[in-house]
């Protein structure tokens, strides 16, 4: 009888496994995407002064990685759209003790982190338009 | 406006609209789960329900006389922990009266520098650390069972272990000040100066408050697995309270928090004791990594002490407006994005430290970023109660004075976390003003409300609406006239952490006011503190849900049995106590689930993460010693160090781990007396299982991702000193002898394998050879440690030469000291299996032991390619 009720648990995990990793996945491509910009510029300004000295190694790298974070980003909003299935019934309170609220709740949740995660990208994106080099 | 107008009918019909039953839950229980109306209808014999009563009282009942104290239950634990906390705020309180007294004229001699210097550092390090974080725990601790309608938390013997670590290291740490020997560095403790600073006091500091540490892990451990397993059958993932999302985030903001602390604290007291030059720029080390690993842990702390409190509002409000939070999804949206963000803001304490433009740019850009999340539940609570029908009761009127105090502080926020504001206003008084505010607003008064809400839930009496009201103006007055002046003083220059100042320089009155304001808010805590603990004996019971929310909690009964909840419901919405017409009245008749304790045993339900089916009838601990015995001799060990006395300490560090032993021994994990049971209303689960779906899987799980952190934090400062410095590793420098360390880690992989291979050999019945293979591993755990250290021996590596190889043996030894905790798993799984506590059917341990080598396995990799590998590659 146990095992059976941990095949429950790892059944249901399997079900929603995808839209668990998706509510954590726009938020973690912000944060990969903050450390690849803050650690490109601490060892291009640490240990490749020659290089950064005109400031568009740095630049390039860091477009290079918001371009990549933002395309994810983006794909995970539309994944996770598509499972909050808005314009199928209006819905967006997910308030009933059914599977498609917790499944259409879960969307949801991405979809909304996933704007903010692209909002955060953009917005460390930022001081690279402004600032050159490494001063 | 849909969730006002189409509220689930409770019952079944809310469930039509669904695309689909839970399969897996049909599948393992059949028609018992979920249950029909007419299962729920049918009424319950009474001489089975009082006789089920008595037991329920009997298995939950309090200790009384002074076994009082070996209480485990949440209730006991919690409500100690909140008053020891409280009981540590009011002492950091009177020590910023003090120091407000000696700000109050210029030139003052009333305490002189050094007492300052031990006053400001103890009111922020006791403030931060035996007050915000340790009150979130307790209040969690006392609330989450029952807005989940748990009996009690999973582990509850953690949590009062956890209390008992928390009460000696904070006696400890506060007691200092008394003897005039308090750490004087400031909270963050900045090498060099902390490092160099004579006496204990960095000591005190460092020991003091790892200790705490491992009682936030150790509590947020309980509170990741209390909102994932125990919440009551039916409550989905979507139907959470709020309050359990917060605890949920902040949690998990903790085990990625506190662990670079730890390795900082780690790295740090290895410098005070032995000499390892970690942050000695002369022997190559580097003090601005301290600063890098404070905030990484410093700046998500400010959230972890913030959003918990919110979650307060976030019940508060609701009931305030008597509808539905507006937004669920919204808030659930903060909660995690700010707990995310929070992670990225770090160096903008760090702003006038020299870091390359661009980089200051990244933390500036992430601060602003943080608002976002921050607002948009600010604008939710705004929301519910503008279509609500707000009252203005007692816990509202904090929560209005909390947002108001809140935004200011995060304005200034906002102005701060552009570098150029900051570099003005650095190390100033504006710092002092924006960071009181945002903390008051968003961490005290939050919780006062709490406290005036959930109090007739606490006590089963009623704190006073007029000294509520009392308190509450004199400490909102109060706290603007001490901090609204100090952003002018800011701003005129005053530095903070000054222990007086120059007359005739515009500095006068502006500390005088506030000195004064001072007094006002301490009028205010005095009449709060008051309120709390004033004798309420001849006050009649309030009514059991007194306004009338709608979630769990309030279905307690009055006086408190101590068992929680009669029987646990079967949920269906967010406010079931709103839209579940019968649920209290099925509760109260033990209608629901566990009803019955006819084995004399303290029972709690374990459900699944996802849809809340009920999987196991978890067994947890009831009254004991053991978990002071585990604190008394824990605290041993990290104590006597501080007047480095070491023989003591060790053997203190070896009897907390006998008495852990003992605890887990005995306490956990028992084979069951038979495998299932009837939990009431047909349903038939385990009274034991393995592996995910019990809750110390989680738990495992959860502490080796702290833990996993920390030792990220190592590698982050071998990485960190490589970019930071011309020479890392030093021209010529002795390595690690590759032929040792090699073999070693294969050894230690192999001990990994034959640890996963005897998880699988047991289960599938071949109990001889798991036998084997555990004590094999055992074996080749130790010799490949052993070969790991000598490979850092053999090659002469001196610690206290240079950064290089103190780092390499700081790594070194952090592995092996969890290799030795790997080895004594390895033993007592064998030990379980000779003896009887494991067997193919029972192997809860074995499974969990196999997932913290899983972690060891990539430890050892990793370490040994760090050291190995990296250097003669760079």
């Amino acid at each position: 009888m146990a095992r059976q009720e941990e095949r429950v648990e790892a059944k249901t995990f399997s079900e929603e496994q995808s839209s668990l990793w998706m509510i954590a996945l726009g938020p973690t491509i912000w944060a990969v995407h903050f450390i690849v910009c803050y650690s490109a510029t601490a060892v291009v300004c640490a240990k490749l002064q020659g290089l950064a000295a005109d400031g568009w190694l740095l630049q390039g790298l860091i477009a290079g990685a918001t371009a990549v974070a933002l395309a994810g980003i983006a794909w995970v909003g539309w994944r996770s759209w598509r499972q909050w299935d808005f314009l199928d019934d209006g819905d967006h309170v997910h308030h009933q003790a059914v599977s498609e609220h917790r499944h259409e709740f879960l969307g949801h949740a991405s979809f909304l982190l996933a704007c903010l995660s692209f909002v955060g990208v953009l917005y460390v994106a930022l001081p690279a338009v402004f600032v050159r080099g490494c001063l | 406006m849909t969730d006002a107008t189409d509220r689930p009918a409770g019952g079944r019909e809310g469930r039509a609209g669904g695309r689909e039953e839970p399969r897996d839950a049909a599948e393992a229980h059949g028609d018992a789960y979920p249950p029909s109306r007419s299962m729920l209808n049918a009424p319950v014999d009474p001489d089975w329900q009082k006789a089920s009563a008595d037991r329920l009282r009997e298995v939950w009942k309090t200790p009384t006389g002074w076994r009082y104290w070996s209480a485990v239950n949440n209730s006991e634990v919690g409500t100690w922990y909140s008053l020891t906390a409280f009981f540590f705020m009011l002492c950091a309180g009177v020590l910023a009266l003090l120091m407000r007294v000696q700000l109050a004229v210029p030139g003052n001699t009333f305490i002189s520098a050094d007492t300052f210097n031990q006053f400001f550092t103890m009111h922020g390090s006791a403030m931060m650390f035996l007050f915000a974080v340790p009150m979130f725990e307790a209040l969690s601790i006392l609330l989450l069972p029952a807005l989940l309608g748990a009996r009690d938390m999973p582990f509850p013997r953690l949590s009062a272990y956890g209390f008992w670590c928390f009460l000696i290291g904070g006696i400890f740490v506060l007691g200092s000040v008394l003897f005039g020997v308090g750490p004087t560095s400031g909270w963050f403790m900045y090498p060099p100066l902390a490092t160099k600073s004579e006496g204990m006091g960095a000591d005190i500091w460092l020991l003091g408050l790892s200790f705490i540490e491992v009682a936030s892990i150790a509590a947020a451990v309980e509170l990741i697995v209390g909102v994932l397993k125990c919440r009551p059958p039916g409550m989905r993932i979507n139907l959470m309270p709020l309050y359990a999302w917060y605890v949920l985030v902040v949690g998990g903001m903790i085990l990625f928090a506190f662990p670079p602390l730890i390795a900082g604290d780690f790295l740090f007291e290895l410098e005070r004791s032995f000499d390892w030059p970690f942050f000695d720029p002369e022997r190559g080390g580097d003090p601005l990594l301290w600063q890098h690993l404070f905030w990484i842990f410093g700046h998500p702390e400010v959230y972890i002490i913030f959003l918990p409190s919110i979650a307060i509002a976030a019940m508060v409000v609701p009931t305030a407006a008597q509808r539905p939070i507006f937004g669920y999804s919204w808030i659930v949206l903060s909660a995690v994005g700010t707990g995310f963000l929070s992670f990225g803001l770090w160096a903008h304490h760090m702003f006038t430290t020299g870091l390359p433009a661009l980089s200051l740019g990244f933390f500036s850009a992430a601060s602003e970023a943080v608002v976002i999340p921050t607002g948009v539940q600010i604008f939710a609570f705004l929301a519910t109660l503008i279509v609500g029908r707000a009252t203005w009761s007692v816990p509202m009127l904090y929560i209005a004075g909390s947002l108001a105090i809140f935004t200011a502080g995060g304005l200034t926020g906002v102005m701060l976390a552009l570098a150029p504001m900051d570099w003005q206003v650095h190390d100033t008084y504006f710092i002092v003003a924006h960071l009181h505010y945002t903390i008051f607003g968003g961490m005290v008064f939050p919780v006062m409300a709490g406290v005036y809400y959930f109090y007739p839930f606490f006590t089963k009496k009623m704190m006073s609406p007029i000294l509520g009201r009392w308190a509450f103006w004199l400490s909102f007055v109060g706290f603007n006239i001490t901090f609204l002046p100090m952003h002018f003083t800011g701003l005129m220059g005053m530095p903070r952490r000054v222990y007086t100042y120059p007359g005739g320089i515009g500095w006068d009155w502006p500390n005088l006011i506030s000195t004064a304001g001072a007094f006002v808010v301490a009028a205010g805590f005095l009449v709060f503190a008051w309120d709390l603990v004033r004798p309420k004996g001849r006050q009649p019971h309030p009514p059991r849900n007194p306004w009338n929310a709608g979630t769990l909690e309030w279905t307690h009964d009055i006086p408190d049995p101590g068992w929680g909840v009669r029987s646990i419901p079967y949920v269906e919405s967010r406010y079931p106590l709103w839209d579940q017409p019968k649920l209290v009245d099925r509760m109260d008749a033990g209608r629901y689930y566990l009803g019955d304790a006819e084995e004399g045993k303290r029972e709690t339900l374990v459900t699944t993460v996802l849809d809340a089916v009920p999987v196991q009838c978890l067994r947890v601990g009831g009254p004991t010693w053991i978990t002071h015995l585990a604190a008394l001799f824990t605290g041993g060990a990290f104590i006597f160090p501080t007047f480095h006395i070491y023989p003591p300490a060790i053997v203190c560090g070896v009897l907390a781990v006998a008495c852990v032993i003992w605890w887990l021994w005995t306490g956990t994990a028992r084979p069951p007396e038979k495998t299932e049971k009837e939990i009431g209303l047909g349903l038939k689960v385990p009274i034991y299982v393995s592996g995910p779906a019990a809750p110390g899987w989680w738990g495992m799980w959860i502490t080796m991702l702290a833990d996993a952190t920390a030792f990220a934090s190592l590698i982050f400062g071998f990485f960190y000193y490589w970019t930071s410095s011309a020479d890392f590793p030093p021209e010529g420098a002795a390595h690690v002898v590759s032929t040792w360390i090699w073999p070693g880690a294969a050894g230690l992989a192999a001990s990994w394998g034959l640890t996963r291979l005897a998880r699988r050999a047991n289960r599938a019945g071949g109990v001889r050879a798991a036998r084997i293979a555990l004590a094999a591993a055992a074996v080749l755990t130790v010799a490949g440690t052993a070969a790991m250290l000598w490979s850092a021996q053999a090659a002469g590596l001196d610690p206290t030469s240079h950064v290089y190889p103190a780092t390499v043996w700081a790594i070194l030894v952090w592995t092996a000291v969890h290799l030795a905790a790997g080895c004594v798993m390895q033993l007592y799984c064998l030990a379980g299996s000779l003896f009887g506590k494991l067997t193919p059917e029972y192997d809860a341990d074995l499974w969990n032991v196999s997932l913290y080598w899983n972690f060891m396995g990539a430890t050892v990799l990793v370490a040994a390619a760090v050291v190995d590998l990296l250097p003669r590659m760079v």
